[in-house]
């Protein structure tokens, strides 16, 4: 046996400990019971004999109107002591030795008599002699009868016996039956953990057994591990993907770069060749260290969040990041127009410059040259939303979702042509669920792609006065004027 | 010998295509699967080099179409996924030859001519034409173990010539092997380069090596081979 506790072993022990406990008291019960009610027959026995032998004392016809025993025809048991005494203390008749009691009349004693141990019974009655004769004369009369009382205890412990084996029968019938029971009962959670155990990394596939699903108490645990899989299947498919997904880009990347070399290697070539061809390859190998980058951020951002009371104004920050935008902007001549309400939210100001730079950055790569993008933060119902709308090709309604898995390049401007790394987005979805934020893109009516971001805000917050209504932070305005 | 890359990521497909032209090949360039897909099925290449995550059309799908219009043209898929699975659904489904990225160029390049070799029925890298060897791998041609001197234009007729020992090749199919897209600007020269050719094989006592048909094209002689 090892040493595991079993739910079996231990509901035997603790039914049959408590049925030995409730058989002691009921056969000290059964004890006590039988020992009172073989007593009393016993007794009423004593008190019976006693009172024949009162019956047999007789007038003596004598001149002292004496009385007399007079055992003849009386049937008196064997062992029986008894000794009878009239008032004057003359012994009218006597067998055995009687011992010297002090109980009084009508009343039993035990006294143990040569090593044995008897019960004995006092009576003290009037016998009246001559009755005709001036209401009789009075003769008390003084019975002591004494029987073994051995016999008695014999009895009681015959039935006491009987009831113990009859208790351990039934006791040893409940083990039998109750471990049937028990591991009938139990088949079903045997079952249920065979099923579990079917499970691993290659079959999620997990139904719980019909007979789990039959008992109230096991259908929750069932419908849970069901539940539990499922989950867990979801979370390792996708982990799995962004592995896969993650191993192709690096491979990518990193095939680029060998290619480059080994083609570089193929022959002897000129220093400008070479130039180009180093040139060429420290762009490889900074987009496959963005690539690291990228995926470490996302990483870190999927952990539990360590700090927390950490917060920012998002406005700020979205004015910081327009600033450092403002090259890329220019190179394209895109104007980006702002509209900021005083918003403070539960990021820290890192998450918060990631977030709407991805947000920002995706705007201006689609959007076409020259066009306008449209920033705005406002504070509705308690809650802060950021916006972000591009003029550019808008977004394939049916890739809504798809959008913001890792490494997800539905459009051509999302493949790496465009320099992207496909996880801007699955970033921001990440910063976004650490604080309970919601993110979401859709077509807006006038065309191009709306981002919108709805933040809680922190405690206190009181709608603020927007600190610039389209303010000239776009590019284009800027660049004119100076 | 002509080869189709279709391969998205740019900066990878300018690697192997000047890889391959260095090593003597044409290369056409196909970005996404639908572009690949039409001009694999122009039925003018000698081998294919299939990326199988592309846009528009994947690589797979490429491979399935070519092959369900019974176009035998040999295909090298690179592929950045793990799994043996998908390499043997892959090689069951039509596909000659794989390699995993990041992949060696050389190694590349010595698959690729492997692959032309076999799908031309010849099984050694080296090729004979009666006493002349070409020797594909190090691209060297001997007469009687003379080393002749050829321009890699020249070696490249010769070796399609000698994958195909007793066919007639047109000057259009050579110019279609020989060149990329524009093989047009080059179809004055196949002239020049074939009889310079002839002139280089040619020793003392030997008899011309390739002839010409006229308006049909040229010939491996038959008894020299």
């Amino acid at each position: 046996m090892t040493g595991r506790a079993s739910i079996t072993r231990r509901l035997i022990v603790a039914v049959l400990l408590l049925e030995v406990l409730a058989a002691i008291a009921l056969i000290g019960a059964v004890t006590v019971h039988e020992r009172k009610v073989q007593y009393e027959a016993f007794d009423a026995n004593l008190r019976s004999h006693a009172s024949t032998i009162f019956g047999a004392v007789q007038d003596a016809d004598d001149v002292g109107d004496n009385v007399q025993l007079e055992l003849r025809g009386l049937k008196i048991p064997k062992r029986a002591i008894y000794e009878v005494r009239d008032q004057r203390g003359v012994v009218l008749g006597s067998v055995g030795s009687v011992p010297l009691l002090d109980a009084s009349p009508e009343s039993f004693e035990d006294v143990n008599v040569e090593g044995h141990s008897y019960r004995f019974f006092v009576l003290s009655a009037d016998r009246i002699i001559d009755p005709g004769v001036d209401g009789g004369i009075d003769r008390q009369v003084r019975v002591i009868f004494g029987l073994p009382d051995g016999h008695v205890w014999h009895e009681v412990m015959g039935a006491v016996s009987f009831f113990a084996i009859a208790t351990l029968l039934l006791l040893s019938l409940t083990t039998v039956l109750m471990i049937w029971l028990i591991r009938k009962l139990l088949l079903p959670i045997h079952e249920l953990a065979g099923a579990a155990e079917a499970i691993d990394t290659l079959h999620w596939r997990f139904d719980a057994p019909a007979s789990a699903k039959e008992y109230a108490e096991l259908r929750p645990l069932a419908t849970t591990i069901e539940d539990t899989i499922a989950r867990l299947q979801r979370a390792f498919e996708q982990q799995k993907r962004f592995t896969s997904d993650a191993a192709h880009e690096l491979k990518t990347d990193l095939a680029i770069v060998k290619s480059s070399l080994q083609l570089m290697s193929m022959k002897r070539r000129t220093v400008e060749e070479y130039e180009g061809g180093v040139a060429l390859g420290l762009e490889d190998v900074t987009r496959l260290e963005q690539t690291v980058h990228k995926m470490l951020t996302l990483s870190r951002l999927e952990q539990p969040k360590e700090a927390v009371g950490q917060n920012c104004r998002i406005d700020v920050v979205l004015q910081d990041v327009v600033q450092q935008s403002r090259p890329l902007a220019e190179l394209r001549d895109i104007r980006v127009a702002l509209a900021l309400a005083n918003v403070r939210v539960p990021l820290d100001s890192r998450d918060a410059t990631l977030l709407c730079s991805n947000v920002l950055s995706n705007a201006l790569q689609h959007s076409p040259e020259g066009a306008s993008v449209d920033v705005s933060v406002a504070l509705a119902d308690g809650v802060g939303i950021l916006t972000v709308r591009d003029c550019g090709e808008g977004i394939d309604e049916g890739e809504r979702q798809s959008l913001f898995l890792p490494f997800y390049r539905g459009d051509v401007s999302r493949s790496r042509k465009s320099g992207g790394t496909g996880l801007g987005l699955s970033i921001c979805k990440a910063i976004c669920d650490r604080v309970g934020a919601s993110i979401e893109i859709a077509n807006h009516a006038a065309g191009g792609a709306v981002v919108r971001i709805t933040l809680p805000v922190v405690e206190g917050q009181k709608p603020g006065a927007a600190v610039s209504s389209l303010s000239t932070a776009g590019m284009r305005a800027d660049r004119h004027q100076s | 010998m002509r080869l189709l890359l279709v391969e998205d990521e740019q900066r990878l497909a300018d690697n192997i295509a000047a890889a391959l032209r260095e090593s003597g090949f044409a290369v056409d360039h196909a970005a996404d699967g639908s572009a690949g897909s039409y001009l694999a099925e122009q039925d003018i290449y000698d081998a294919i080099i299939l990326d199988l995550m592309l846009p528009e059309k994947s690589g797979q799908a490429v491979l399935r179409d070519l092959r369900q219009r019974k176009l035998q043209t040999p295909v090298l898929i690179l592929t950045a996924q793990e799994g043996k699975e998908s390499v043997v659904e892959l090689l069951n489904s039509g596909a000659d030859d794989y390699l995993a990225k990041p992949f060696d160029l050389g190694e590349l390049i010595a698959r690729v001519k492997a692959l032309i070799r076999r799908s031309k029925g010849a099984a050694s890298a080296v090729l004979r034409i009666g006493d002349v060897e070409v020797d594909t791998v190090r691209q060297i041609v001997r007469r009687r173990e003379m080393e002749v001197d050829l321009s890699p234009t020249e070696y490249r007729i010769l070796e399609y010539l000698a994958h195909k020992p007793r066919a007639i090749v047109s000057k259009q199919e050579l110019l279609e092997h020989l060149y990329d897209y524009d093989w047009e600007h080059h179809s004055n020269v196949i002239e020049a380069h074939v009889s310079n050719l002839r002139r280089k094989l040619n020793m003392a006592d030997t008899e011309p090596l390739i002839e010409t048909l006229r308006h049909r094209g040229y010939r491996l002689r038959e008894d020299a081979l």
